[in-house]
């Protein structure tokens, strides 16, 4: 009992005293790479706090969430639709994979090429990019479905819409849910590269800027937003999937107490 | 219906409402082709019907170009860079991440003093640090490399981490009443239980690898496929840009098609990777 309160103050105070460590070194530090943390924290507040947060924070984030919830619903429906029909499941396979395997990132010249650097152009690449690993999830949670519950929904004669979304998707949920949280992660992989990637707004953009006109300050700010905008938004998905699927980690819990 | 075909399986001699499986995977493989050549066809209609201006190249300029692009060496030495970046960085985040997975497993201590901040460190992609990587690094392959290591490793550590955990305490018990040395336990006992976690992080690291050597040459300069991607998009190149990408989703696949071969070779004797032979 004793060492596992030991154990939980190390916990927390590991990130803390790293922290510390990090602000008291670089206190007089006149390397130009990496600069005082007190300073860092003065521009963080300058740039973030409140200057540029509706130009370039709102807009990423409003980005990102456009992106994801349509690639997102796309993979689902389609995932969906492909799961149920086999014939299509056959023709789309070989060209899902394949598109699977290029980088998203790569993605990105190419619909720059078709549609220019608006901001269309990053909730299009964003969308692209959050569509196949939620389409895969969903199929493949779709197709392995226990038949013991379909053969249910045939004796109980439930409605096709029924089935759909009283059995099949509850049942799928878990996979969609591990495929949409990967799609958050590329999602936010893609809005920061499409920033970087010749245009002028958003916070990718604003930090390789301040990278290649050597403000490292600026540019240490936004490689910290980044980094707790993408801790943050991971954490926000985890509450909404445990909140969502607390059926199926209930009934998994009860299943190992069993 | 072929949908619900393992669950009658279970219960109806095969053959009675289900096709022999040869055929149908002829069959759908026929589909596939299919299905490919009709998105070909419809890429073909869109470029010469010029609905995005000529952004889009047909597919027969693509593959013009993809053919002469085989044809040179300075593609292959991109590919070979590209390639080399990736697997250097993954056999490194695969070691350090082995090493300090077993660390992290099996000192409670270390574990609770490391958590917090690898925890805070997973979902952060490196793309959030390459801006820094560029500046310190500048548009080389060591700055790709340090990418790699960064997006790579977290995950090996932490999976390791669990599977060492995850280790049967009565075999541990077992080894240590046969008076085995804390190494030959790690080695012998830990480090085999632990590796269908460390198989699963590797696979899913593999592709990783080569998405982040592409990001790094795309956004950061570093040599490879993705610097030549950037520039062809820059000159306009757009023939060259699709080859380009064409190449990139065959050398994922092959990715993918690798690390998942060689994780079910490695792991053959595992119970875990023996089922579907039964």
């Amino acid at each position: 009992m004793k060492s596992k309160l030991v154990l939980i103050i190390l916990g927390v105070a590991s990130p803390l005293v790293a922290l510390g460590l990090w602000w008291s070194v670089s206190e007089t530090s006149t390397n130009s790479f990496f600069p005082p943390l007190s300073q860092i924290m003065t521009r963080f507040s300058d740039l973030w706090l409140f200057e540029h947060f509706q130009s370039d924070v709102l807009v990423s984030m409003g980005n990102l969430f456009a992106g994801f919830l349509i690639g997102g619903l796309l993979g689902i429906v389609i995932g969906f639709v492909l799961a149920m029909v086999p014939l299509l499941r056959w023709m789309c396979e070989p060209t899902i994979h394949f598109f699977r395997g290029i980088p998203p990132v790569a993605l990105i010249p190419i619909v720059i090429t078709l549609i220019g650097f608006g901001s269309e152009m990053r909730i299009a690449n964003i969308a692209l990019a959050a569509f196949f690993p939620t389409l895969i999830a969903a199929m493949d949670g779709i197709r392995g479905i226990d038949g013991s519950l379909k053969d249910v929904c045939s004796v109980y004669r439930l409605t096709p819409t029924e089935r759909i979304t009283r059995v099949y998707l509850p049942a799928a949920g878990p996979q969609i849910f591990s495929g949409l949280q990967v799609s958050l992660q590329v999602s936010f992989v893609v809005m920061i590269a499409s920033e970087m990637l010749g245009s002028s707004q958003g916070i990718g953009a604003m930090t390789l800027l301040a990278q290649q006109s050597f403000m490292s300050a600026d540019m240490w700010a936004g490689i910290l937003l980044l980094g707790v905008i993408g801790f943050l938004v991971n954490i926000g998905f985890e509450a909404i999937k445990s909140r969502v699927l607390s059926w199926h980690l209930g009934s998994k819990r009860l299943e190992r107490a069993a | 219906m072929t949908a619900s075909s393992s669950v009658i399986n279970n219960r109806i001699p095969a053959g009675v409402l289900v096709l022999p499986k040869s055929v149908s995977r002829r069959v759908q493989a026929a589909w596939g082709i299919v299905g490919a050549l009709i998105m070909l066809g419809i890429w073909q209609v869109v470029a010469m019907a010029q609905v995005f201006g000529t952004a889009v190249p047909t597919v027969v300029a693509t593959f013009a170009e993809l053919l002469s692009l085989l044809g040179t060496s300075a593609f292959w030495s991109e590919v070979g860079i590209t390639v080399l970046i990736s697997l250097a960085g993954l056999t490194f985040s695969a070691v350090l991440g082995i090493l300090l997975g077993i660390l992290i497993g099996t000192s409670p201590v270390i574990r609770a003093l490391s958590l917090a901040i690898f925890e805070f460190l997973k979902p952060i992609p490196p793309i959030v640090i390459l801006p820094l990587a560029v500046m310190v690094l500048g548009p080389t392959w060591p700055m790709a490399f340090v990418l790699v290591a960064f997006g790579c490793s977290l995950a090996i550590v932490m999976q390791t981490a669990s599977g060492v955990q995850d280790t049967d305490p009565v075999a541990l018990s077992t080894a240590r009443s046969y008076g085995m040395k804390a190494l030959e336990i790690k080695t012998r006992i830990v480090l085999p239980s632990a590796s269908p976690y460390i198989g699963t992080a590797m696979r899913v690291a593999a592709p990783t690898a080569l998405v982040i050597t592409v990001v790094a040459g795309l956004l950061g300069g570093a040599p490879g496929l993705g610097k030549s991607i950037y520039q062809a998009q820059a000159a306009g190149n757009t023939d060259t840009l699709f080859a380009l990408v064409t190449v990139l989703g065959l050398l994922g696949l092959v990715f993918h098609a690798v690390s998942t071969w060689t994780e079910a070779k490695a792991l053959h004797w595992h119970p875990s990777h023996r089922e579907v032979s039964l």
